[in-house]
């Protein structure tokens, strides 16, 4: 009590006072409900500790993307250098070849993969069928399961000169003769993104179907009573009741948009289609990293974190318009 | 409430107690056990060191095979081999941004980092003081091992053999023995005669072994495009192999060598090839498995590659009992004005060997392995294996058991699995023409060794072209000069470097774009060559070469060859 007092006393005005007074009741309505919440605010230490710790404390890191950082020189011990790395990086005309590849496969990947899995999940909640339906959701996911390498080994495979999908098209007369799919820049984005959509689909799909569980069963009664068909059914029940999943889930990985890592492209790339395949991490890799340059690696990362936040905010603010289940 | 509250409270107290109080375990249990390894070292009791060793080279493998186990009875050390997984090359970045580094590190190329980083320690005065092994090995070439000449310390005792004789060659195109034949043994000198003689083969047998013949391989999909792409393009110029550089012998000029008339014509005779269907379609997109089943099937009658990286081929087709469809070395260059520089003498490369970091605690025992692997004793022991188990000494001569020759020759892994020949790379090792106290020769490539390995159908294939060795098909050593730089692929180049970037960026570029051009329609390949010149231009390939002439003149300075 004696705190808001003393804040009292010192105003001037009596305007002045008067505001000061309402700062004080409010914050002493703050304190009571802190006080009301202790037992919360406890449990929610150790994961704000955890937050602050493992997420914000090495955001100190940035210095280094400002300095000319060598390890063997500790942490304060290096020339500073301005933004030497980000002129750099910004006059590197395969940076922006990188980005515009980061982007598109993102793109790419984010419809396709979203709307494969909701596709599968409408498909896999109209089936009667139980005990089929759960083994189609188990085998589906499995190639969740899958590394990246082994998946990119068999879409070349697949994909070469004798693969079977050469053989295919060649038996049926859709082709006169094989076409080297890894050869070929133009079709580079459209391979990666539909390996994406193999490996994901069945995942991506339980998070739909989960919340299509959810809604209640009363009102597909109804709708049938009205006389709509099944198709209706999902066109104005299932997919309305999952739409704010779908936006939370949605604004949720435009932020990762520009993280869709390089092992896809590392793995199915090769010197004919590099031009399409090179992304920002492989960039970062070759150019930064493995050049020992962790300054220039830790500016790319100021770089991308900075287009994530951008892309988040923008992606909230278009939820916010549509009055939808925006994140924040 | 408020009762239940504190206890809370104390519950997160003991948790985090218990945490702090793990951590400190764990630590003290480290210390403690380094402990009692120095101190039964000091008591100079039986139980070996462990060292660990990262080879950039290395495989999985645990120090347990016959040589190895009579190494750790000579040395009193057990080896603990690390290697950088999926073939990565971060792995010396990531040991150095940890800070955690293993007792001896073969970092090849990126030894100047671990020196930037304080990693490695100067060995000169251990090999003054105890290093009676490796001064005898090194002997006059010892300067090669110095870093440079702002800091002329020796940090690692270098890999490949002192004083070498090549017996046999490597990285040239290769041709399978059953083409010479079936053409009655033809003179094959020039890129010409080699396509003449790929295509009159292909209209002969299109097809073998009820698959398509494919005439021509590469394995460009990955960093072997250096090798299978790259590398053989400056030997048909009839250049050493500077890795991606040609320099000038006499003034050490450094030129990037793509920018150089003969790789255009070299490459415009592969866009030729491609047009003609003679070269594998999928030569830049398939993978090193792929390649290898495929040579493996004898259906491609040549391939322009380092033995190394085709060995498992050769053993399988060894194996399936199709020793014609293995390959003979050919000294292919452009046309007659130029000469084959396989057989050059680099002298002692320098450049890469194996560093003792600064954390390790064992660096005298690693020093004093290090010196023993250079011995007499050990060189005999990697090259040969154990005697009475590898190898037995008829009349003073050491001679191979036929069943360990057989499997060396046959089974890829044997030489893992037994350790016979494992542990020659990257160690101190003597060359070819070594020879030991009794005047034998140290390795087993000797002259009689590489005869007696010869397949039936090589010997045959020798036979018809009156030679007794492949070698003696390419010019011989001593019509070319001694490279007065080692190779430029040794050399050390400072991390984050200009000289680094832009040669990054060089290499990304000639890499897609003769990729590009050689699969390309001929009439676009000239546009297609002059467009990458003017990429490389930009990306500023004249201080480039500049920086590389500063750098091998340093070199040269440095060795006293200048």
């Amino acid at each position: 009590m004696s705190k808001h007092t003393t804040t009292v006393t010192v105003g001037g005005t009596a305007s002045k006072n008067a505001r000061k007074l309402t700062v004080a009741s409010n914050r002493q309505s703050f304190f009571k409900r802190m006080m009301s919440q202790k037992m919360l605010i406890a449990m929610s230490l150790p994961f704000v500790l955890w937050l602050i710790i493992f997420r914000y404390i090495p955001v100190v890191g940035w210095l280094m993307a400002f300095q000319d950082y060598k390890p063997q020189n500790g942490f304060f011990g290096n020339e500073w250098v301005g933004l030497k790395h980000f002129r750099d990086l910004f006059n590197e005309p395969t940076f922006f070849r990188a980005l515009e590849n980061t982007i598109g496969m993102g793109v790419l990947g984010l419809v396709f993969t979203t709307l494969a899995a909701i596709t599968f999940a409408l498909l896999l909640n109209e089936m009667r069928f139980l005990k089929f339906k759960k083994l189609t959701q188990t085998i589906s996911y499995l190639p969740h399961f899958v590394s990246w390498v082994i998946v990119a080994n068999i879409v070349t495979t697949m994909l070469s000169i004798e693969g079977p999908i050469n053989g295919l098209l060649t038996s049926i007369g859709i082709l006169d003769d094989p076409i080297n799919f890894m050869a070929k820049p133009g079709m580079f984005w459209g391979i990666v993104t539909s390996a994406e959509v193999w490996k994901s689909t069945g995942w991506n799909a339980i998070i739909y179907f989960a919340a299509m569980a959810g809604i209640d069963p009363q009102l597909y009664e109804a709708a049938k009573v009205d006389g709509a068909s099944r198709l209706r059914q999902m066109w104005h029940i299932t997919l309305p009741s999952i739409r704010s999943v779908i936006i939370v889930l949605l604004i949720l990985s435009i932020g990762n948009l520009i993280n869709i890592g390089f092992e896809k492209q590392m793995l199915l790339g090769n010197n004919i289609v590099m031009d399409k395949a090179i992304v920002i991490d492989l960039y970062a890799l070759n150019y930064g990293i493995g050049m020992f340059r962790y300054s220039f690696g830790t500016a790319i990362g100021i770089f991308k974190s900075v287009v994530s936040v951008i892309l988040i905010l923008i992606a909230n603010g278009f939820a916010k318009k549509i009055g939808e289940g925006r994140v924040f | 409430m408020k009762k239940h509250l504190s206890v809370l409270f104390m519950l997160m107290l003991v948790g985090l107690l218990t945490l702090a109080a793990c951590g400190d375990d764990s630590s003290d249990g480290g210390s403690d056990n380094d402990n009692t390894d120095n101190s039964s070292e000091d008591n100079g009791s039986d139980e070996p060191v462990t060292l660990t060793f990262f080879s950039s080279d290395g495989a999985e493998k645990t120090f347990d095979d016959p040589v190895a186990k009579k190494i750790t009875e000579a040395t009193g050390v057990y080896l603990e081999m690390d290697y950088p997984v999926g073939g990565n090359d971060e792995a010396i970045p990531l040991m150095i941004a940890g800070g955690e580094y293993p007792d001896l590190i073969f970092a090849k190329g990126d030894l100047g980092k671990l020196i930037d980083a304080g990693g490695v320690i100067k060995l000169d005065d251990m090999i003054e003081e105890r290093g009676d092994n490796l001064k005898a090995l090194y002997g006059d070439q010892i300067d090669r091992l110095r870093n440079s000449v702002d800091d002329p310390s020796i940090y690692q005792v270098g890999t490949y053999g002192v004083e070498n004789q090549p017996l046999e060659t490597s990285g040239t195109f290769q041709i399978q023995l059953e083409v010479l034949r079936e053409l009655g043994y033809p003179e094959i000198d020039t890129l010409e005669d080699f396509e003449a003689a790929l295509s009159e083969y292909h209209d002969m047998y299109p097809e073998i072994n009820g698959q398509s013949t494919i005439p021509l391989s590469l394995q460009g999909s990955d960093w072997r495009w250096l090798i299978t792409v790259g590398n053989p393009a400056g030997f048909a110029g009839g250049f050493p192999d500077d890795g991606q550089w040609v320099i000038d012998n006499d003034t050490g000029e450094a030129t990037y060598k793509f920018v150089l008339d003969e790789f255009r014509t070299y490459f415009k005779w592969l866009n030729g090839m491609n047009a003609k269907g003679l070269l594998d379609p999928e030569s830049f997109t398939q993978t090193q498995e792929t390649y290898i089943s495929k040579l493996s099937t004898g259906r491609v009658l040549s391939v322009a590659d380092q033995d190394w990286n085709i060995g498992d081929a050769r053993s399988a087709l060894i194996q399936d009992g199709m020793e014609n469809r293995t390959f003979a070395p050919l000294p292919v260059v452009l046309d007659e004005s130029k000469t084959h520089q396989a057989l050059k003498d680099y002298g002692f490369a320098g450049g890469w060997g194996i560093a003792i970091s600064s954390t390790s605690e064992h660096q005298e025992e690693a020093f004093d392995f290090l010196d023993w692997m250079a011995s007499e004793e050990a060189q005999i022991l990697v090259n040969w294996g154990v005697e009475g188990e590898h190898y037995e000494v008829v009349d003073g001569e050491r001679v191979m058991f036929d069943e360990v020759r057989e499997k060396l020759e046959t089974d890829a892994n044997y030489s893992k699995e037994s350790g016979v020949g494992y542990y020659i790379y990257p160690f101190p090792q003597w060359g070819t023409a070594a020879v030991d106290s009794n005047g034998q020769s140290i390795t087993r490539d000797n002259k009689e060794q590489v005869i007696e390995g010869q397949l039936a159908p090589e010997k045959d294939a020798l036979a018809a072209y009156g030679m007794e060795l492949w070698i003696d098909w390419f010019p011989a050593q001593d019509e070319l000069e001694i490279s007065n730089h080692g190779a430029a692929a040794n050399f050390s180049i400072p991390s984050g470097s200009d000289l680094q970037i832009i040669q990054q960026r060089a290499d990304d570029i000639t890499e897609q774009r003769i990729t590009e051009a050689i699969l390309a329609d001929p009439a676009e390949f000239d546009g297609l060559w002059d467009n990458m010149l003017q990429e490389l231009e930009d990306a500023g390939v004249e201080q480039l070469n500049q920086e590389m002439t500063e750098l091998t003149q340093s070199v040269r300075e440095l060795w006293g060859t200048n």
